[in-house]
């Protein structure tokens, strides 16, 4: 019969069934690849606004503007360091 | 063997035997695009609408790989306005009148229908769950 080792004392914790909140490095390329794909929409978008005739248009691709420079702000968080640091730093004390 | 005319942009053909019917927006006459080598209305919605659909190709691998669950929230949501906005384009687009859409004949739908209808009896129970 299945016994859950969390149910029994003096036994090893489970194991965490999800990865901590640490950017791998894998991450950390899709993140910079993302990042330069929202600026280049976010100033394509503007630009052509700029150069538009039909004002329904324009709006348009301002509001478009707008969305890929926030999710630009989004995913610059994900590079915040401080937090990367300490919990790197809670899963294996000899990270430097 | 007869062709049948195409009726006119933005009307709704007579179906049996008919072509296959033409679903489209008239243009505005202020819509009307200049015909020239410089990049018009039209030209720069479309090239929004391929940078947006880009855009989800590469997102949606990153939130397939994304590592931990706070990441792949973000790119997930970041995914889910990018189509937001192809979509946006698109219905833009078609209503500017720029998009044209041939329905099917409803002969084939059947056929089709009939056809995989057919199929279900390969699955091995009813579904335990609906959408």
């Amino acid at each position: 019969m299945y016994h859950n080792p969390q149910n029994q004392p003096g036994t090893q914790q489970r194991a965490p069934a999800q990865p901590p909140e640490v950017l791998s490095t894998k991450d950390s390329l899709y993140i910079s690849d993302a990042l330069s794909w929202e600026l280049l929409a976010a100033k394509k978008a503007h630009n052509m606004a700029g150069e538009c005739q039909d004002p329904q248009i324009r709006q348009k691709l301002e509001q478009l503007s707008g969305m890929h420079h926030q999710h630009y702000q989004v995913l610059l968080n994900h590079l915040q360091p401080q937090q990367q640091y300490q919990t790197v730093q809670a899963y294996s004390p000899s990270y430097q | 063997m007869h062709f049948q005319q195409q009726g006119m942009a933005g009307g709704y053909q007579n179906y049996p035997g008919a072509q296959a019917p033409t679903i489209k927006n008239p243009q505005p006459s202020a819509g009307q695009q200049p015909k020239t080598p410089a990049l018009n209305d039209r030209d720069r919605l479309n090239d929004m609408l391929l940078t947006e659909k880009y855009l989800t190709d590469g997102l949606n691998v990153f939130a397939r790989e994304a590592s931990h669950q706070s990441l792949h929230r973000d790119v997930m949501q970041i995914l889910n306005q990018t189509h937001h906005a192809a979509r946006e384009l698109f219905n833009l687009m078609f209503e500017k009148g720029w998009y044209t859409l041939q329905a099917e004949q409803p002969s084939h739908i059947a056929q089709q229908q009939q056809k995989f209808t057919g199929y279900e009896s390969q699955f091995a129970a009813p579904p335990h769950f609906r959408l």
